[in-house]
C-alpha cells in the first residue's frame, strides 16, 4: 500500500537460467477449462490469477527482472500471459498453469540501443505471433539519437531469446494495440491504424487527431490499458469539446466523454460521445450484457446511459483505481491498479461486494485481464 | 485532480549549497587536469584540450552543476565534490552568460518559485516550459546542433514525453526538431556580442564594504552593511551586520564565490539560520536575493551598493509611503548620502534626526491632501518611490497566486511555507479602483486568514487539513506529508485556499485575497527549477 513497496531489489541471476519461476503462496495448479479468471501483475514481480467464481486468489507466479509497467495480454488459448516489464524494455510470456517462463523478448536489438515499448503489444488471433511497437534510442558515447519506431513481429514459439522475424516502420506515439479476427493489427496512435502484419501497410481505421467531426475539437486519447473484453470489443475513451456553432467558442462548448470502439471479430468501428465531462477517468468499458451501459473509473466508479448521454449512477471508492474490467456475465465490475487490492462491485447496484488483497505491492498502472479458460 | 495524483518519485542529489564557497576554488590548471581525467572518457575530441559537447555550450554555474550531476547520475561519471566544484567554476568562468544574457530569467537562479512565467512564443511555452521553468532554457546558449542533441536527449531519456498532454496532440518530435531547434538557436545562440564584450569588460570588484537594503514578505524591511574580504581568487569571506526596520538586529558571517566575474553566490549563517545569497554584481551595485537554505521561499529581496565607490546611491526608503496631513519618521538607506533629500511637492523635512553617508533619518510633514507617487533622490542618486495617500482604496495580496507544499512527517522534504504581503493601493485621482491611475501605496500590516477557494475545497475541508495561517504575520504553514486517514479517500493534506488579508485604515476595514494551492512535495528540487 505504501510507496516504499516500489523499492525492491531486482532478482538478478535468476533471469534466463531458471525456467521454473517460484510459485506463490497457493499451490500452482492448472487452470480449469470453462472457468473464468483474472490475471493481474503487481510489485515487486508477481502475476496473480484470481478465480472469479469464488473471487479468491488461486495462484501467484513470480516474474524475472524489474517490474513496470506490468501490462498484460492473454494469449488466445488463455494459457500464456504476455507481460511487458523490466521498465518497458522486455516482454515475457508466462504459462499460467506451471508458472513457467515460456517466452522472452528484449525490445532492444543492439548493444548501444535502449528500446522501450509503451504498452503497445498484442498477440495474433492464432497465438503464433506477438507484435510490439518499439521506440529505440541509440546511446552514443556523448549523445543520444532517437530512432524511428518499428513494429517488431515475434514468433511466440521462439523461447527465451526471441528475435523479431519481421520488422516494419511504425508511427510514433502508439499506445495500446489489439488484433482482429482477420489478423489485422489495430494500433492506437495519432489516429487508430489497421496494419497488415505481413506487408506493414497500414490504413486509418478510426480517425482521431484527424477526425472531421464538424464543430468538435480533436479528441484527446490516452489509453495505456489494453483491456481485452468478453465481447471482443476494443474500447478506449476520448475527451473532446463540442462547439455550439461555427463561431467555435470554447467558452460555451460542451465538454464530452466518448469512446472509440473496434469490434475485433467484425472489424466494425464506432466513435461515440457518451456523456458530459464531470470528472476524470483512466479507463472505461461497456457492459457485455447491455452495450448501452458504459462504466468509467478513477476516483469514482460511474455508469452512463450511452444513448441518453447521461450519468446514471456513481459509487464512491475507498481509493483511486485505474483499471476496470467486467466479467463475461456482466454482473460484476472489477477494479484494479493503484494499490494492491482488487475491488469488486455489483454492476447493477454499484454496491461493493468484495475485495481481494494481493500479496506484494502496488499494481500501479498494470492492466488486469478477465478471461475464460 | 491535482491533489490525487501520485507524482513520480525522483531524487535530486543537488542543491545550490554545492555552489557556495566551502573550500577554495582551485586554479584553472586543476580544472583542465580533472576534465582530462574524467570528462575525456566520453567527450574527448581529435584536438587536444578540446571536448565534444562541453565546448559548445554556455550556461550559469547552476546550469553547469546540473549538467555534471547528470553525468554522475545517468552516465556513471565518477568525480569528487571538490573536483566538481573546480570544473563548475572553470566552465562557468570560461563558458558562462554575460550579465545581460541572464536578465529576465534571474528569478530562477534566485529561487523565486512562485513566479508565473509568460513567453511570447506559445510553441516555446508548450514544448519547453511545461515540465521545468522556461528560464532553465533561457539561461543557456547553444548552436543549433547542441539544441538538437538536447531534444534527442529528452525524448531518449523520457520516451513517455511524446505521449503526455501538450505532446500527444501533435507530432512532437518533428516539431521540436524542425521548429523549436531553429527558434532556440536564433534566440539563444552560442556566440553573442554580449558575451564577447563581457569577456573583455572590467569586472566588478567584490572586496570592500557594501550597503544592503532588503525586504522579506511577512517580516518587513531591513538594512545593513556587508563587509567583504578576498580569501583567494574569486573567493571571499563576508560579514553582515544590520537591523530590521523595527530595530531587531540581524547579523551573520559566511563565504562567497564569484563566478563569471559577477555571479555572487554566498553561503552564510544569519542568527543561527543558514542562508544563501544569489546576487548579480554590476559595477558598484548588486541585486538579488538572500534566502534560507532549507526554506528558499523565506527570503529577502536585496539591493546593494559599494560604500567606497564614491557614488551616491539611494537603495530604499523605509517606510516608502506616508499619509497626508501627518508627520512621520523616514529612513533613507544608501551610500554617499548627505545634503538635503528632495521629496518633491507637499513633503517638508521638519528635522534631520541623524545623518551619515549610509543612512539618514528625517522627520517629514506631509501636506494635507498631498497624494500620488514622488520620486525621491539625494544629490545625483537614483530615485526611490514615495507614495503619499489619504486613504487606502483597495488591498492586494502578494503573491496573488502561489504554491505551498506539505512536508515533514518523516518525508525527505521540509514543508514549503506560504508567505504573503498585503499591499495597500490608492484609487488615484479619479477615485475609482481598477483604473490606470491607481497607484501602489505599500506593504501594510494585515490580519490574515484562509478560506476554501471553491466548493470542492469546502466539501473536502481543505481549510481544516491543508495547514494553518498565522493571523499576524501572514505566514502559512502547510500540513504534514503523507496520506491522512481522516480525509476522504485518505488523501494527503493538499488544498485549494483563498488567502485573505484584512487591513484597517482608520475606521474602515478593507480586504484583499489571493489563491494558494497547497500541494505535494517537490520530489525533485534541482538548482534551476
Ligand atoms: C560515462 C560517459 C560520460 C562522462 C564520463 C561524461 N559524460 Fe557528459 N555526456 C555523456 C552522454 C552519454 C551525454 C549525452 C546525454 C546527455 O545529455 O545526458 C553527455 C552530455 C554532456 C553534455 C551536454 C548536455 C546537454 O545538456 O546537452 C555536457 C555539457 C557534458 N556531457 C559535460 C560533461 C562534463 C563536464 C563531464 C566531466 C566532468 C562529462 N560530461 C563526463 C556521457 C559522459
Ligand atoms: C517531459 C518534461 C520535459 C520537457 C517537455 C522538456 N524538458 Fe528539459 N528537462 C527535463 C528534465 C526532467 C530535465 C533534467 C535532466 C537532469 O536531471 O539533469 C531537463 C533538463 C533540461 C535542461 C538542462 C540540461 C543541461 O544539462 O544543461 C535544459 C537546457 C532543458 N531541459 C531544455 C529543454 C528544452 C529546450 C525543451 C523543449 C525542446 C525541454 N527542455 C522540454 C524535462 C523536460
Amino acid at each position: 500500500m505504501t510507496p516504499q513497496n516500489k523499492i525492491f531489489a531486482a532478482p538478478l541471476g535468476l533471469l534466463m537460467t531458471a525456467v521454473v519461476l517460484g510459485s506463490g503462496p497457493v499451490q500452482a495448479a492448472a487452470l480449469e477449462s470453462g472457468k473464468e479468471y483474472m490475471a493481474v501483475t503487481n510489485y515487486p514481480n508477481n502475476v496473480h490469477v484470481l478465480d472469479l467464481d469464488s473471487d479468491t486468489l488461486i495462484k501467484s507466479c513470480q516474474l524475472p527482472d524489474a517490474f513496470g509497467p506490468g501490462t498484460l495480454q492473454m494469449a488466445p488459448d488463455k494459457h500464456t500471459a504476455y507481460i511487458l516489464n523490466n521498465h518497458y524494455e522486455d516482454i515475457y510470456g508466462v504459462d499460467l498453469d506451471s508458472c513457467e517462463l515460456v517466452f522472452h523478448a528484449k525490445m532492444s536489438q543492439a548493444p548501444n540501443e535502449r528500446t522501450k515499448t509503451l504498452f503497445s503489444f498484442a498477440v495474433s488471433p492464432d497465438g503464433k505471433e506477438l507484435y510490439a511497437v518499439q521506440n529505440p534510442t541509440e546511446l552514443h558515447r556523448d549523445h543520444y539519437r532517437v530512432q524511428p519506431p518499428r513494429l517488431a513481429v515475434y514468433d511466440t514459439a521462439a523461447g527465451l531469446d526471441a528475435k523479431p522475424v519481421r520488422t516494419f516502420e511504425a508511427p510514433r506515439q502508439v499506445t495500446v494495440m489489439q488484433t482482429g479476427a482477420d489478423g489485422s493489427l489495430y494500433m492506437v496512435g495519432p489516429d487508430v491504424y489497421k496494419m497488415n502484419v505481413e506487408t506493414g501497410e497500414r490504413e486509418v481505421a478510426i480517425p482521431s487527431r484527424n477526425w472531421q467531426r464538424p464543430n468538435y475539437t480533436p479528441p484527446d486519447v490516452l489509453s495505456v490499458w489494453p483491456i481485452q473484453t468478453a465481447t471482443r470489443d476494443f474500447t478506449f475513451m476520448y475527451t473532446t469539446a463540442r462547439f455550439q456553432d461555427e463561431t467555435q467558442n470554447l467558452e460555451t462548448a460542451d465538454w464530452l466523454w466518448g469512446y472509440m470502439n473496434i469490434n475485433l471479430d467484425t472489424g466494425e468501428t464506432e466513435t461515440r460521445d457518451f456523456g458530459p465531462i464531470t470528472e476524470v477517468y483512466f479507463t472505461g468499458t461497456r457492459s457485455p450484457k447491455d452495450p448501452n451501459l458504459m462504466f468509467g473509473v478513477l476516483n469514482r466508479l460511474t455508469k452512463y446511459d450511452v444513448e441518453k448521454q447521461e450519468l446514471i449512477q456513481a459509487a464512491e471508492l475507498d481509493h483511486s483505481y485505474y483499471c476496470i474490467a467486467i466479467n463475461g456475465a456482466g454482473d460484476k465490475v472489477y477494479l484494479a491498479g493503484t494499490f494492491n487490492d482488487v475491488a469488486i462491485y455489483d454492476a447493477d447496484s454499484l454496491e461493493k461486494i468484495g475485495n481481494i488483497e494481493l500479496p506484494g505491492g502496488d499494481m500501479a498502472i498494470t492492466s488486469s485481464q478477465i478471461f475464460v479458460r | 485532480m491535482l491533489k490525487r495524483r501520485r507524482l513520480p518519485h525522483a531524487l535530486s542529489l543537488l542543491s545550490v549549497a554545492m555552489l557556495a564557497a566551502s573550500v577554495n576554488a582551485q586554479a584553472q590548471g586543476d580544472a583542465e587536469t580533472v576534465m582530462a581525467q574524467t570528462c575525456a572518457a566520453c567527450h574527448s575530441s581529435d584536438k587536444e584540450g578540446q571536448y565534444t559537447r562541453i565546448d559548445n555550450q554556455r550556461k550559469t554555474p547552476e546550469g553547469w552543476l546540473m549538467t555534471i550531476a547528470r553525468m554522475q547520475v545517468m552516465h556513471g561519471l565518477k568525480i569528487s565534490d571538490e573536483d566538481r566544484r573546480t570544473v563548475v567554476k572553470y566552465l562557468a568562468d570560461r563558458q558562462g552568460l554575460a550579465p545581460d544574457e541572464t536578465e529576465g530569467s534571474r528569478y530562477a537562479l534566485e529561487r523565486r518559485l512562485n513566479t508565473l512565467e509568460t513567453f511570447d512564443s506559445q510553441q516555446f511555452t508548450e514544448t519547453c516550459a511545461r515540465c521545468h521553468s522556461g528560464a532553465r532554457v533561457e539561461l543557456q546558449r547553444r548552436p543549433a546542433e547542441e539544441w538538437e542533441h538536447l531534444v534527442h536527449f529528452h525524448l531518449g531519456q523520457w520516451p513517455s514525453l511524446e505521449y503526455q498532454a501538450l505532446s500527444r496532440d501533435r507530432d512532437w518530435l518533428p516539431l521540436a526538431l524542425n521548429e523549436m531547434v531553429p527558434e532556440l538557436a536564433a534566440q539563444l545562440p552560442l556566440e553573442t556580442d554580449a558575451w564577447t564584450k563581457w569577456q573583455l569588460a572590467d569586472k566588478p570588484q567584490p572586496a570592500g564594504q557594501w550597503r544592503l537594503a532588503g525586504h522579506m514578505p511577512g517580516r518587513g524591511s531591513m538594512s545593513g552593511v556587508m563587509s567583504v574580504e578576498a580569501q583567494g581568487k574569486d573567493v571571499y569571506s563576508l560579514n553582515f551586520e544590520g537591523r530590521y526596520a523595527d530595530g531587531t538586529p540581524i547579523n551573520g558571517k559566511g563565504q562567497a564565490i564569484v563566478y563569471t566575474g559577477y555571479e555572487w553566490r554566498g553561503d552564510l549563517e544569519i542568527d543561527g539560520t543558514p542562508m544563501r545569497q544569489v546576487f548579480a554584481l554590476a559595477g558598484g551595485r548588486l541585486e538579488g536575493r538572500m534566502f534560507e537554505t532549507l526554506h528558499d521561499e523565506v527570503g529577502f529581496d536585496i539591493s546593494g551598493a559599494r560604500i567606497d565607490s564614491g557614488e551616491q546611491a539611494l537603495l530604499a526608503l523605509q517606510p516608502s509611503f506616508l499619509k497626508s496631513g501627518e508627520s512621520a519618521e523616514l529612513t533613507l538607506v544608501g551610500t554617499g548620502l548627505g545634503g538635503q533629500p528632495d521629496f518633491g511637492d507637499g513633503v517638508e523635512v521638519e528635522e534631520v534626526l541623524a545623518s551619515s553617508a549610509t543612512e539618514m533619518r528625517v522627520r517629514v510633514k506631509v501636506a494635507d491632501g498631498a497624494s500620488g507617487v514622488r520620486e525621491v533622490r539625494i544629490g545625483d542618486s537614483d530615485t526611490q518611490s514615495l507614495s503619499l495617500y489619504d486613504r487606502i482604496d483597495s488591498v492586494r495580496v502578494v503573491p496573488d497566486y502561489s504554491v505551498s507544499r506539505i512536508g515533514g512527517n518523516g518525508s525527505s522534504t521540509p514543508k514549503v511555507y506560504g508567505l504573503f504581503d498585503a499591499e495597500a493601493w490608492s484609487a488615484g485621482a479619479d477615485g475609482e479602483t481598477g483604473t490606470a491611475d491607481d497607484y501602489r501605496i505599500g506593504v501594510v500590516p494585515a490580519t490574515w486568514r484562509v478560506e476554501p477557494f471553491d466548493e470542492r475545497a469546502a466539501e473536502d475541508e481543505d481549510v481544516r487539513f491543508a495547514g494553518t495561517m498565522d493571523a499576524a504575520t501572514g505566514r502559512f504553514t502547510p500540513g504534514a506529508a503523507g496520506p491522512n486517514p481522516e480525509r476522504r479517500m485518505s488523501t494527503n493534506n493538499a488544498g485549494n485556499l483563498k488567502v485573505i488579508a484584512e487591513v484597517a485604515d482608520g475606521e474602515r476595514t478593507l480586504s484583499g485575497s489571493g489563491q494558494m494551492i497547497v500541494t505535494v512535495q517537490r520530489w525533485n528540487n534541482p538548482p534551476i527549477p
